[in-house]
C-alpha cells in the first residue's frame, strides 16, 4: 500500500467540543494519528476521554469540531474500528463464532457456514498475533488477554487494507502484566502494517512505553501532545493532574480523632488480596487506586454486602462476624454506593420514602404503623439541613438533579448518625454547589464523631477531605498517605505504581 | 458563551402543575387518577340504557359483588408479592387446590370443616414458602419458577381427587359462603340485600393489606424491592425473606378464595381456579393506574376488578356468547399494561426535561466557568 505518505495522517479531528448541562466534558480537542503510529490518550475519569471515544463510536454528536478520515471518497476508505473496555464478546461463544457475528449480513445469514473455513480463518486471524489457543472452547474460558486478541481479530477480520484506525479503550483494565505484554505485541504488530492506533488508558507506566505519541487530556482539554521519546513520569502526572511536579498542595488541619471504630485484619474478597484497615471516630480516611486495584470494592465488602472473609473485624471494638447490609446498619454503619440510580437509592419512591427506608422502626407508634406526621417532619428538617432544591420530600427521587440526589443520600445515611460511614464516589456527577455541600456535611460527620471511609478515583477529593489516603494497587494497600505527604501528584503516582522510586 | 442550550423561560412557567404533588382535588379528579371510575360511569350509563330491565336490578349488583368476591381475593393474592417484584402465575392452581383439599379432607377423611378449613390455609401458606424458596434460593426467575409450580399443584389436585367431582362434604361448610349480613327484607320477608361473608371477607382481607402496605415499614420495604431489589438490599431491606413472606400471604389468601369457592360449590369442583388467574392480573395491572400513580395498590385492584365484571355483565345480558369474558380480560390486560408502561415513560419524559432546564436555568444564571 501506499506507504511513501506519511504526511496525510489516517484521522484527524479538529476542534472537537461537547457540552453536557453547562460542562464542556470536550473543549476545543485537536488530535492527528497517522499510518503507523501509536497515540495513547490519557487523562484522569472526567477528562473526556471516554466522550472523545463515543463521539468517535457515534454514541454522541459533537457540539463543534470535525472528524476527518483519509481517503473517505475513495472506493477503500479508512475505517475507524473501536474495542471498548468490555470487548464486546459473548462469553458462552467460541472465538470462531464470537469472530462470525458482525459477518453475514442480508441473504449471506440464511447460507450454512462452512465450519472447517471459519476455523482456519479464526486461527490465521489470531495467530497474527503470535499466540495459538484453541478457538473453539467458549471464550469466556480463556485468558482475558485472549479475549482481547479475538476482540482485536475480529475487528480486524472485515480489513481490505491495513490503513485503517484502531482505537482501543482501556484495554489492559483486566489484564496481568505478562497479558499486558501479549497485547502490546499484537498492537505493535498492526501499528507496523500501517494502521493508526489510538490508545485509551489511565496507566501511565504502560503508556510511555507503548506509545509512540502521548496526549494527555485534562477537563476536556488536550494539556499536552508530545512524543513518548522525551516525556518522563514526573511531567506526564504534572499534566494529568495540572499540578507542577514537587509544588505542595495544601493539606487540612488535622482533625481530632477518637476511639477505634473499625478495626479490620486482612480483609479479603473479588478484587481484594487481603487489607489492614483501621478508622477512628472523627477521621476521614480516603482510599485511592486506578479501577480495578480494588478500591471500589473495599466499601461494599466492608459494608457485607459482598461476601468476603476476614481474620479480625471489629466495630467499635465489638466482634462483627456473619456481615450483611441490614445487620451493619444496624450495627451503625452506612454506605453510599458509587453507583446511585442502581444501588444508591430506589428512583420511582419519593425522596422521603428513600430517606426514611434504611430504618423505619423510629418513626412507628404504638400499633407498628409508620407516623406519617412525625416521618414528614423529620424528613422536612433533613431537607433543609442538607439543602434539598426543590424541597420538596414528596416528590419522586428520579426528579431530582444528580446533586439533590446525591444530598438525600447523604440524609438517608446521616440522620441517624452513623458511627461508620462508607462513602463510594461521594460527588460523581455532581455539580459544584452540590459538591461544597456534600463536602461541608462530611466534615460535619467527623467532627461529630463518625469514622468515614472515602473511596473515591478524584485526587482532589482525597486530599480535600481526608486525613490520610490508603492507595490500593492490585488488591492491596501500596501505600499510605498522611500530613506533608498527602498530595495529588503523590496519590496519582502511587495509584499508578509510580511509587518514589520509580521517579528518581 | 454559547446561548443555545437557554431554554425560552416561556416553558419553563408551567412545570409547577406537572410535579405529582400530594393535594389538589383536580388532580385527585384527574381521568389519569381515577379512569377506572370514569370508565365505571361509561358502562354503567351504556348497559342502563341498553338493559336497564335486568342490568338495574339489585339482584344484578349483589350477584356480581358477591361472585367476584372470590376473584378480588385471587387479584390481592397476585398482588401482595409483584409489589416486592415477584410474579406468582400459580395463582389460579393454588385456588384449585385448596377447593379440592378442603373437600377432599371432609369427604374423604372426614375431618370437620372447622378443621379442614384451617388446614387448608396453613397448607396455602406452605405452598408460598415453597415457592419462595425456589425463586430466592434456587435463582428462578418467578415467571418459570411458579409456572412450574402451577402445574405441580394442578397435578396433586388431580392426584388426590383423582380429577372428579367431590360431594358429600360438612353440613355446616355450605352455610360459611351463605352466611351474611341482612340488610333488607322485600315483602316476602326473603333477604333483598345482603352482604355475604365472601364479601366481608374480602373487604377485610383487603384493609388489612391496605394497612401493611400503607402503614407498615414492611409494606414500605416491599415497595422498595419491587422498584429496586439491590438497592433496597443496601439500605437493609431483608430481600429474599420478605419476598419469600409474601408468597405466603399470597397462599393463605388464595387458599381462603379456594375455600370459599368449594363451600359457596357446596363441593370439590376440580375445573374452578385456573381461569381466576386472567381476571386477578388485569385487574391489578388496572388497579396499579389507578389512585397511586403507577403504583399496585389494593384500593384500585379492587375497584379495577368490580369495573371489568361490571362490564362482562353488561356485554352478558346483552347476549354475548361466552368467549366475551376471555376477550374482554385479554384486551384489558393488554390495555392496562400499555397503560401503565405508557404513564411511567411519560412521567420519566416529564422529568427529564424538569432535570433539564432546572440545570441549564442555574448554569445560565450561574457566572460563566473560570477560562481556565
Amino acid at each position: 500500500m501506499t506507504m511513501e505518505q506519511p504526511t496525510t495522517p489516517l484521522l484527524r479531528i479538529e476542534g472537537m467540543t461537547k457540552v453536557f448541562a453547562g460542562t464542556r466534558a470536550l473543549d476545543d480537542v485537536s488530535l492527528e494519528l497517522r499510518s503507523g503510529e501509536i497515540v495513547a490518550v490519557v487523562g484522569h475519569n472526567g477528562s473526556g476521554k471516554s466522550t472523545l471515544v463515543k463521539i468517535l463510536a457515534g454514541v454522541y454528536t459533537a457540539d463543534g469540531g470535525t472528524v476527518t478520515l483519509e481517503d473517505e471518497d475513495s472506493e477503500l476508505p479508512t475505517e475507524i474500528h473501536i474495542i471498548h473496555q468490555d470487548l464486546g464478546l459473548a462469553a458462552e461463544l467460541s472465538a470462531v463464532e464470537n469472530i462470525g457475528i458482525p459477518k453475514y449480513q442480508g441473504s449471506a445469514a440464511w447460507v450454512p457456514f462452512r465450519a472447517r473455513k471459519e476455523r482456519a480463518t479464526a486461527t490465521r486471524l489470531i495467530s497474527r498475533f503470535g499466540s495459538r489457543f484453541d478457538v473453539t472452547v467458549p471464550v469466556g474460558r480463556l485468558a482475558p488477554a485472549q479475549r482481547s486478541i479475538i476482540a482485536i481479530a475480529r475487528a480486524l477480520d472485515g480489513w481490505k487494507h491495513s490503513r485503517n484506525v484502531l482505537i482501543l479503550d482501556e484495554p489492559t483494565e483486566a489484564l496481568h502484566a505478562s497479558e499486558v505484554a501479549v497485547l502490546f505485541d499484537a498492537v505493535k504488530k498492526l501499528a507496523a502494517e500501517g494502521a493508526g492506533v489510538i490508545f485509551i488508558s489511565h496507566r501511565l507506566d504502560e503508556v510511555v512505553e507503548l506509545a509512540d505519541r502521548i496526549v494527555v487530556l485534562r477537563d476536556g482539554r488536550k494539556v499536552a501532545d508530545e512524543s513518548s521519546a522525551g516525556i518522563d513520569q514526573d511531567t506526564l502526572v504534572s499534566y494529568v493532574t495540572g499540578v507542577a511536579a514537587g509544588e505542595a498542595e495544601s493539606g487540612r488541619a488535622a482533625r481530632a480523632t477518637g476511639e477505634v471504630v473499625l478495626e479490620v485484619e486482612n480483609l479479603a474478597g473479588e478484587d481484594i488480596e487481603g487489607i489492614d484497615l483501621t478508622v477512628r471516630a472523627g477521621e476521614v480516611v480516603g482510599v485511592a487506586g486506578v479501577l480495578g486495584s480494588g478500591r471500589e470494592a473495599l466499601p461494599a465488602l466492608v459494608f457485607g454486602s459482598r461476601a468476603g472473609s476476614a481474620d479480625r473485624f471489629e466495630v467499635r471494638g465489638e466482634a462483627y462476624e456473619r456481615r450483611s447490609p441490614s445487620e451493619s446498619i444496624r450495627r451503625g454503619i452506612g454506605f453510599v454506593p458509587g453507583d446511585r440510580a442502581r444501588l444508591g437509592s430506589v428512583r420511582p419512591l419519593t425522596a422521603r420514602e428513600n430517606v426514611t427506608l434504611p430504618e423505619l422502626d423510629s418513626l412507628t407508634d404504638g400499633l407498628g404503623a409508620i407516623s406519617a406526621r412525625r416521618e414528614r417532619r423529620h424528613v422536612a428538617g433533613l431537607i433543609t439541613k442538607y439543602e434539598v432544591r426543590p424541597p420538596r420530600q414528596e416528590q419522586v427521587f428520579a426528579q431530582f438533579s444528580g446533586g439533590n440526589q446525591q444530598k438525600i443520600v447523604f440524609a438517608k445515611w446521616l440522620r441517624n448518625e452513623p458511627t461508620l460511614l462508607l462513602l463510594e464516589e461521594p460527588t460523581q456527577g455532581v455539580d459544584i454547589g452540590a459538591k461544597q455541600a456534600l463536602y461541608t456535611a462530611i466534615d460535619e460527620a467527623a467532627a461529630r464523631g463518625a469514622g468515614i471511609l472515602v473511596c473515591s478515583s478524584e485526587a482532589k477529593e482525597l486530599v480535600r477531605l481526608c486525613d490520610r489516603v490508603l492507595v490500593m494497587r492490585d488488591g492491596r494497600v501500596a501505600a499510605e498517605l498522611s500530613g506533608e505527604q498527602l498530595t495529588e501528584t503523590r496519590l496519582v503516582k502511587e495509584g499508578y505504581g509510580l511509587g518514589d522510586e520509580g521517579a528518581q | 458563551m454559547k446561548k443555545t442550550e437557554a431554554i425560552p423561560t416561556a416553558a419553563v412557567g408551567h412545570e409547577a402543575d406537572e410535579l405529582p404533588m400530594g393535594g389538589g382535588w383536580r388532580r385527585r379528579l384527574s381521568f389519569q387518577n381515577i379512569s377506572a371510575i370514569y370508565l365505571f360511569v361509561v358502562v354503567f350509563v351504556i348497559f342502563s340504557i341498553l338493559v336497564p330491565g335486568t342490568f338495574l336490578t339489585p339482584g344484578t349488583w349483589l350477584g356480581i359483588f358477591d361472585a367476584e368476591s372470590l376473584t378480588v381475593l385471587a387479584a390481592i393474592a397476585v398482588m401482595i408479592p409483584l409489589v416486592a417484584g415477584v410474579f406468582n402465575l400459580a395463582i389460579g392452581a393454588e385456588i384449585a387446590w385448596a377447593v379440592m383439599f378442603v373437600s377432599v379432607l371432609q369427604a374423604s377423611w372426614d375431618v370437620p370443616f372447622w378443621i379442614a378449613i384451617p388446614i387448608t390455609l396453613a397448607c396455602g401458606a406452605l405452598i408460598g414458602l415453597l415457592s419462595g424458596l425456589i425463586i430466592t434460593r434456587l435463582k428462578i426467575d418467578s415467571f418459570i419458577a411458579t409456572l412450574g409450580m402451577s402445574s405441580i399443584l394442578l397435578a396433586a389436585k388431580w392426584f388426590i381427587s383423582d380429577n372428579r367431582q367431590i360431594t358429600g362434604l360438612d353440613e355446616g361448610f355450605r352455610e360459611v359462603a351463605r352466611a351474611g349480613w341482612v340488610l333488607a327484607y322485600n315483602s316476602q320477608g326473603n333477604p333483598t340485600f345482603k352482604i355475604t361473608l365472601p364479601v366481608m371477607v374480602m373487604l377485610g382481607v383487603a384493609l388489612i393489606v391496605w394497612y401493611v402496605l400503607e402503614r407498615i415499614p414492611v409494606g414500605r420495604r416491599m415497595y422498595a424491592i419491587g422498584y429496586n431489589a439491590e438497592g433496597a438490599r443496601l439500605s437493609g431491606v431483608k430481600v429474599e425473606r420478605l419476598q419469600i413472606g409474601t408468597l405466603m400471604a399470597g397462599g393463605v389468601i388464595a387458599a381462603l378464595a379456594g375455600v370459599l369457592m368449594a363451600s359457596k360449590l357446596n363441593s370439590g369442583d376440580p375445573t374452578v381456579g385456573p381461569s381466576m388467574l386472567l381476571p386477578a392480573l388485569t385487574a391489578v395491572f388496572l388497579g396499579s393506574t389507578q389512585f397511586k400513580g403507577g403504583r399496585f395498590n389494593v384500593w384500585g385492584t379492587v375497584l379495577a376488578l368490580y369495573v371489568l365484571a361490571v362490564g362482562i355483565k353488561g356485554l352478558q345480558l346483552l347476549g354475548a356468547s361466552g368467549w366475551v369474558e376471555d376477550l374482554f380480560y385479554g384486551i384489558a390486560l393488554l390495555g392496562a399494561v400499555a397503560l401503565s408502561r405508557w404513564e411511567v415513560t411519560a412521567k420519566r419524559l416529564g422529568a427529564v426535561k424538569r432535570a433539564t432546564t432546572f440545570r441549564r436555568r442555574k448554569a445560565e444564571s450561574a457566572e460563566p466557568p473560570a477560562a481556565s
